[in-house]
């Protein structure tokens, strides 16, 4: 049951089309798995959609003379849709299989390699070129990462499973924001663990004890 | 509501968005259907000019504004096949459209790396019913059969394909049933057919 959805002013900034590409990315992922969200932002489109052609909608200026882009335009021929090519969204880890939603699917392929962190925890990195990196993490039953707070901002999706990091518990499409004010400890005690996709922007500052010595090395994790 | 109205008087205002929809829907489907040139004329001058104000409005530029109207309305002519008027409004369609358009537009102009484009954030409203329907089975195998073959589907795919093909219910009533988005009912369904196709050549 999903109880962690995006604010509506990131859902009406995606379905707008004018949020970061990074967050939008998390959004869409979301809302490939969250019917309410899916339904918010169709709505949110033909609200949209309405107001920019709405018959009262005023017209700018001189417009110019568009002709000449009407006929061009009428002689281009009507578009082929290409075969659908089926791109596997199906993650692997130590035999484990996760499907993962559309907006991921691309990314079960450019998935560098899984690598053991800490604990029981797993982690794979994804390429996501000028937007930065974004990670897979996979908790293991009983995986914890240490306490930690956000120099930054952390997105966070649940891809498979369940996990609760002391101020919640989430659960498979859930999606959380954090910020320097949120300081938590994500840890899984589900059978079949939990795989999360999730996005820093900073490093994250790690503030528990012994785990502060990882703080020098915090980039090389969850980065 | 006012019951008891005649329906003349529902048309006798100012034309209300709501039936300039329908009548740009007609259009827009009378382009799809016989690539009718009056009909696209229709659709163009109605939204080419709200299109550019839009886009002078968030590009600020007059030469990205008309560079959008084209791509959008280019799409429109060559997509309208694609339009399916039951799923919503043209102008929700075309702002789709639009949308993605300009933000590919700006990650260029930007220089970035394509790495994330427009369809894969928002998948156009029309491109996605180009699935399910258009895959169809062979119809000479028997359930029988069929049976045999979907003990061997991932048991996900094939509670989905169950729901569909025998006990006969819409992709949306199975994504509410099984509480999934619709995406992945329609994207288990796809790959449960792939698989399924693929078994059947292999049996033959
Ligand atoms: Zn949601």
């Amino acid at each position: 049951m999903i109880n962690f959805h995006p604010d509506l002013v990131h859902l009406r900034a995606f379905a707008q089309g004018t949020c970061p590409t990074n967050l939008a990315l998390m959004v869409s992922a979301h809302v490939d798995m969250c019917p309410r969200c899916q339904a918010l932002v169709m709505q949110a489109q033909e609200e949209i959609g309405s107001e920019v052609f709405s018959a009262s909608s005023d017209v700018i200026d001189t417009p110019p003379d568009y002709n000449d882009m009407l006929q061009q335009i009428m002689q281009s021929p009507a578009f082929e849709v290409p075969e659908v090519k089926a791109i596997s969204n199906i993650l692997e880890l130590d035999g484990k299989r996760f499907e993962l939603p559309r907006a991921l699917a691309r990314y079960s392929e450019k998935t560098g390699n899984w690598s053991r962190l800490v604990g029981k925890l797993w982690q794979a990195p994804v390429d996501l070129g000028q937007e930065g990196q974004a990670n897979f993490i996979y908790m293991e039953k009983g995986g914890k990462v240490p306490e930690h707070t956000h120099k930054g901002t952390e997105f966070t999706l649940v891809i498979d499973g369940q996990f609760s990091d002391g101020l919640a518990d989430y659960d498979c499409g859930d999606f959380t924001i954090m910020d320097s004010t949120n300081k938590h400890m994500p840890f899984s005690e589900a059978d079949e663990g939990c795989l999360v996709f999730t996005m820093v922007d900073k490093p994250l500052y790690f503030t528990s004890g012994l785990a502060r010595l990882l703080n020098p090395f915090s980039q090389l994790f969850f980065k | 509501m006012l019951v008891g109205i005649p329906l003349e008087s529902k048309h006798s205002h100012v034309v209300a968005p709501k039936d300039c929809a329908d009548e740009m829907s007609a259009y827009l489907v009378l382009v799809g259907q016989s690539r009718c040139q009056r009909s696209f004329a229709e659709v163009f001058n109605y939204f080419a000019p709200r299109l550019r104000s839009y886009a002078l409005k968030q590009m600020g530029n007059e030469a990205l504004a008309m560079e959008l109207v084209q791509d959008t309305m280019s799409n429109v002519w060559q997509k309208s096949h694609l339009f399916n008027a039951e799923k919503g409004a043209p102008s929700t369609w075309i702002f789709t459209i639009a949308r993605n358009i300009r933000f590919d537009m700006l990650r260029k102009q930007r220089n970035r790396k394509e790495d994330i484009c427009a369809d894969d954030l928002w998948p156009v409203l029309c491109e996605q019913t180009a699935d399910v329907n258009e895959v169809s089975l062979d119809e000479q195998i028997t359930l029988q059969e069929l049976g045999v073959l979907f003990e061997e589907l991932p048991k996900k795919q094939r509670e989905v394909i169950e729901a569909i093909y025998i006990e006969g219910k819409s992709q949306q009533e199975v994504a509410e049933q099984f509480n999934i988005p619709l995406g992945t009912v329609k994207s288990r369904t796809r790959l449960a057919l792939q698989r399924l196709k693929e078994m059947l050549k292999d049996n033959d």
